[in-house]
């Protein structure tokens, strides 16, 4: 339960027209700095592929046909700005951008506070909160795990200063010191001693763990540094660093952008709608706050029968509020860095975020890797870079204005040089004249796979699909002696994946067979109530794996004779699937699941980027997968079924939807013809229509963007 | 299998080591009363390396040097083992690897390892990686990965294969360098067939209608961004259609042969391994884990020595009929070891200091220990040898230049090991 509550900030209004009017300026920009490249402009995309790529982009899946519909009833004339602007308000929008931020931030669900941290970034997205605020707020926060969700992020690194010193430049300013952690920076200027500096900002700060009756875990702020110069252990007279920030800052009070960011911010402290939890509040005025809040059910939690509980709560949490106060003291130093890192003055701020977004959207940034600025690696458009970058900075930090310039300018809109010299197309390419290929990220292929297949739902009738397996299970053999040894049977160990029941099958490893292809979602409102959740877990997981392992292990009796006999036992089930969006998984997924193997990055090493090769492991899982199998085959109640049996038959029009669900686009004249062939020769219309699918869904063209 | 890629001053640093290291191995060898060969003899000669092959078992958790490969009889960190007569004079493991200890003229022993990490993730990370693990900065390759990036791929089967858990990463090597994952051993992996309702020739018809179709996306589009697909496709259905999947099948294999691997996870573990390297796999990982013995350190070993003796036995009994043993490298290796002191709850606890593994076949001198730990194993007492070390023996073993750099995202070149020096008394 927090006190603190999030600032709502009232989303910016802007007309179309100053997005237009934005993206029309990038598309000058990148003009001038193109010009004398040996290019070749392609042509914008037509809007059935506009339409795909925003969806993709915007809230991480393809549209569903009812969709294609709508976004075609639109006027041609403002059809695409029309979308971007619904897609940017959609539900799912949070969740495709929260992916983003996971990758960018770490976010890792086996870590104290993992879980938390996701559903924080998660609501912020959500709610609009401007990205100064969040990055602000990640650097600086001390509290407890779970209910101060913004120190996932410290306890993600183990408030280590040296680890977080080194994140914090390469994430929010694109500068990658780490290296300089060791030595001086072999191709930049970052001495060892800067590092230090920029580490003794975090110098103070501790994890700690306390177990008053529960373990919980917290970051707080000691009176020592733990930074000490000079590095070497041995050394005399080592001494604490003196925080000091790695470059100046220049303060333009004329900067066109940062005026614009005060106008904006003066006008949003205005309309403030919540405030914060004021310190020398009165208990009695927060428990109010809260009862009420909890009639509201603004919780999130079924207040139906928890109301008690909470007000029970929230007088302990009350009581404990002077005591926390003080226990979760701000970090003054890390506020200062945070200030420093985010000011509207610091454009490498903006920059560093303005790049990765870009690349995210374009497949390459201006500057790559996307958080590698030196100053040899420099951006391929300093200016255009500088543009955007300063728009956002005048939007208030808003993610969704700087995604909509991106998407308004012609640079997203242009597709692929099919056909041209190598040269000139990988030329037009970094001139961002020319799309590159992208293939969709795993988490959005997942879910692409789930809406063109309609897996969100059953949708097979009850018992039509019921199946006998046959297990083979291995059984001791009665009476062979008694002697007789019993591997042990695995037990769920809660330890790495808490809200995913798939751990289970994991303790001694990984799922296996068709559960890498499943996922659970967390509950992302019982992530930011962890307080009642976590620690239960986490009082489990003191016990590392293995050693839960091992005790059973001792646990088994000695046994020396080996006899077993195999039994196979008949299971019959309901064979009628659904599946998860993957976008609320635990994070990251297990090694061998499908998230994984198509890219998701573990999230452990900085300036680790999706790997979107692709492998042999990838194809084995399209070609035989059974969320493929089941997307593919009809089932009596999608609308595909009452296109190819019955009164209503048309197979014409099942194609075309087909198509349209899985491709996003209607199929040509040659198109239909072979699909028709394809499906005559099929054993039945139904089958052939799976095979089509099947055939749609693994093609380049699912997996790749228009 | 030449040693073009290993520069000569390699060797020259090694043989200096060499020297040295063999005045204390023969100091330590006629200690033990096993026999010593003259390395001396050996030094100017250049190293065929004769390694194919590596069968790697991971022990999670730090499994006890004390209670397996290094016992000390007589002294109260023995615990309640006692050591076992094996077939070569002077050298013992302990009594949970009765049938083991019959196969020890096969088998080489490190009993001197001195590790640097007591926590479970960083041991973990370094013994399977060669390097430290710098929090946030860089994922660096498993041993396996740098075995697959090395040595070209033999047969249809892929070249590192991992079973029962997770093995190390790929890191900077890149996806083609990870581990091809069996979940459990003698379970059928759903992806290595159509699904369930698609019959063969239903299945076949469908990927060359895809072929067909994916043939026309790629002339809307610049052909090269789609190649590396295809190919994936490619290596997916050849590999469905390999004679060679038959090695996967354990379950179908007789129950005596599965009976004298001890049938487990484990031991169907060790013979899926042996299966898969007569089809060519380069690296096989078998993990095991359940060695964190805070507690009742007794009898969860003897469960683990119920369970590892048959099937490490067999394993290398059968490489070496099969003649085998030569060119297939077996390596029992663990986090760390455990404390010599007993605790209170008759458990051992951490101990990275001095501990122990076993080495077995693939040019690996037959019924060698190198190095000593004390008296009771706390730390080494001889030849103490660095983690990086055993990694670099298994390059050194396969004729992999473990010095060779490769670029790393850090704009960086990196050593495929973190420097270490191949122990070279196991190859003589």
């Amino acid at each position: 339960m927090r006190l603190t509550t999030l600032l709502v900030i009232a989303a910016v209004i802007s007309g179309l027209a100053s997005f237009t009017k934005a993206a029309n300026q990038v598309d000058r920009l990148l003009a001038s700095e193109n010009k004398g490249k040996k290019i070749q402009v392609a042509p914008v995309i037509n809007d059935w592929a506009f339409m795909r790529r925003a969806y993709v982009d915007l809230i991480g899946r393809i549209p569903r046909d009812s969709e294609i519909r709508q976004y075609m009833k639109w006027p041609a004339s403002d059809r695409r700005t029309k979308l971007v602007d619904t897609l940017v308000q959609h539900d799912r929008f949070a969740e495709r951008w929260t992916v983003f931020f996971a990758d960018m931030l770490r976010i890792r669900s086996n870590r104290t506070g993992g879980n938390s941290l996701l559903a924080f970034v998660n609501k912020s997205i959500k709610e609009g909160m401007s990205y100064d605020e969040l990055a602000g707020r990640l650097i600086s926060a001390n509290g407890k795990a779970g209910s101060t969700p913004e120190v996932g992020w410290i306890l993600g690194d183990d408030a280590d200063p040296m680890a977080l010193a080194g994140a914090t430049a390469q994430i929010f300013l694109g500068k990658r010191m780490s290296c300089a952690q060791c030595h001086d920076h072999p191709f930049d200027k970052w001495t060892q001693e800067e590092f230090y500096n920029l580490a003794a900002f975090f110098g103070k700060t501790r994890r700690v763990e306390s177990s008053f009756g529960r373990r919980m875990v917290y970051t707080t702020e000691s009176k020592e540094s733990s930074v000490l110069w000079p590095p070497e252990l041995d050394a005399e007279n080592r001494k604490p660093r003196k925080p000091a920030f790695p470059y100046e800052v220049k303060e333009d009070v004329n900067d066109h952008h940062v005026k614009q960011l005060a106008l904006l911010r003066d006008k949003e402290a205005r309309k403030k709608t919540i405030t914060e939890t004021d310190p020398d509040k009165l208990v009695e005025d927060v428990l109010g706050d809260i009862d009420s809040r909890a009639n509201k059910g603004t919780l999130g939690v079924d207040t139906s029968d928890s109301v008690l509980n909470i007000a029970t709560a929230a007088k302990e949490e009350s009581r404990k509020l002077k005591f926390e106060q003080e226990l979760y003291m701000a970090s003054e130093l890390r506020g200062n860095l945070a200030k420093w890192i985010t000011s509207p003055h610091n454009k490498q701020f903006a920059r560093a975020f303005v790049n990765r977004v870009w690349g995210e959207l374009m497949g390459s940034g201006f500057v790559n890797p996307l958080d590698d600025f030196t100053e040899t690696n420099i951006p391929s458009h300093p200016k255009t870079l500088d543009y955007i970058s300063a728009e956002f900075v005048a939007s208030g930090f808003d993610l969704r204005s700087l995604l909509k310039t991106i998407i308004a300018s012609d640079a997203y809109q242009r597709s692929h040089l099919a056909g041209a010299d190598k040269n000139v197309r990988i030329e037009s390419e970094s001139a961002f004249v020319a799309s590159r290929s992208r293939r969709m990220i795993s988490e959005v292929m997942y879910d692409s796979i789930v809406i063109a297949g309609h897996l969100e739902q059953a949708k097979h009738l009850k018992g039509e699909n019921v199946r006998t397996v046959y297990d083979r299970v291995r059984v001791r053999l009665e009476g062979s002696g008694e002697d007789v040894p019993v591997e042990p049977t695995p037990i769920p160990t809660p330890a790495a994946q808490p809200n995913m029941t798939m751990a289970k099958k994991a303790d001694l490893g990984v799922p296996t067979g068709y559960d890498l292809e499943k996922t659970i979602e967390l509950d992302f409102n019982k992530a930011l109530m962890a307080d009642e959740e976590a620690p239960k877990v986490e009082m489990l997981m003191v016990k590392s794996k293995e050693q839960i392992e091992a005790e059973r292990m001792a646990a088994t009796p000695v046994r020396r004779t080996y006899k077993y006999t195999y039994k196979t036992v008949p299971r019959t089930f309901d064979d009628n699937p659904s599946y998860n969006s993957s976008m609320r998984m635990a994070t990251p997924a297990p090694r061998p699941h499908f998230l994984r193997v198509f890219g998701q990055p573990s999230r452990e090493g900085l300036g680790e980027f999706r790997n979107q090769q692709s492998s042999m492991r990838q194809a084995l899982m399209m070609i035989n997968g059974k969320m493929i199998h089941e997307a593919s085959r009809v089932g009596k109640l999608e609308p595909m079924y009452r296109l190819i049996t019955g009164r209503t038959k048309n197979i014409d029009k099942a194609i075309t939807l087909a198509y349209r669900e899985i491709l996003s686009r209607e199929p040509n004249a040659e198109e239909t013809r072979d699909a028709k062939e394809l499906l005559a020769a099929a054993d039945s219309e139904l089958d052939g229509m799976a095979d089509l699918r099947w055939v749609l869904l693994n093609c380049h063209e699912f997996k790749f963007l228009p | 299998m030449s040693n073009k890629s290993t520069p000569c001053n390699d060797y020259q640093i090694s043989r200096r080591t060499m020297l040295s290291n063999t005045m204390l191995g023969a100091a330590a060898g006629t200690f033990l009363g096993m026999p010593v060969k003259s390395l001396l003899a050996n030094a100017g000669v250049d190293h065929k390396p004769k390694c194919e092959h590596v069968i790697l078992f991971w022990c999670g958790g730090g499994m006890s040097h004390l209670d397996t490969w290094d016992p000390k009889p007589g002294r109260p960190t023995q615990g309640e083992f006692s050591p076992i007569k094996s077939t070569v004079p002077g050298m013992q493991i302990t009594q949970i690897f009765p049938r083991l200890s019959q196969q020890l003229h096969n088998v080489a022993l490190i009993r001197s390892i001195a590790g640097t990490n007591g926590a479970h993730g960083r041991a973990t990370y370094q013994l399977l990686t060669s390097y430290n693990q710098v929090a946030g900065l860089l994922l660096h390759p498993g041993i396996g990965s740098i075995v697959s990036h090395e040595k070209p791929r033999l047969g249809d089967l892929p070249a590192y294969i991992s079973i029962t858990g997770q093995a190390p990463r790929a890191g900077y090597l890149g996806q083609k360098c990870e581990s091809y994952f069996v979940g459990r051993p003698g379970e059928p992996d759903p992806y290595l067939a159509f699904p369930q309702g698609i019959t063969k020739v239903r299945g076949n018809k469908r990927l060359e209608l895809l072929a067909k179709y994916n043939a026309k996306n790629r002339a809307a589009r610049p052909a090269s961004e789609f190649a590396a697909t295809e190919q994936s496709i490619e290596d997916a259905t050849s590999l469905m259609r390999s004679p060679a999947l038959k090695a996967f099948e354990v379950d179908k294999v007789d129950p005596e042969t599965l009976g004298r691997y001890g049938d487990t996870d484990f031991g169907r573990g060790a013979l899926l391994a042996r299966r898969l390297v007569e089809k060519g796999v380069r690296f096989v990982q078998i993990n095991r884990g359940g060695f964190d013995t805070h507690g009742n350190n007794f009898p969860a070993m003897e469960n683990h020595g119920a369970v590892m003796d048959p099937a490490l036995t067999s394993l290398i009994e059968d490489l070496d009929v099969r003649g085998m043993l030569d060119t297939t490298m077996v390596i029992v290796l663990s986090e760390f070891g455990r404390t010599p002191r007993i605790n209170n709850n008759a458990g051992r606890d951490h101990h990275a200091p001095c501990f122990s593994c076993l080495m077995a076949g693939g040019g690996i001198a037959k019924g060698a220990v190198v190095g000593a730990s004390d008296i009771d194993g706390v730390q080494p007492a001889d030849r103490p040898v660095k983690v990086p070390d055993i990694h670099a023996t298994i390059c050194h073993a396969m004729g992999i230049n473990h010095r060779k750099r490769v670029m790393t995202p850090l704009d960086r070149k990196l050593k495929l090991v973190d420097g270490g020096k191949p122990v070279m008394e196991l190859f003589t």
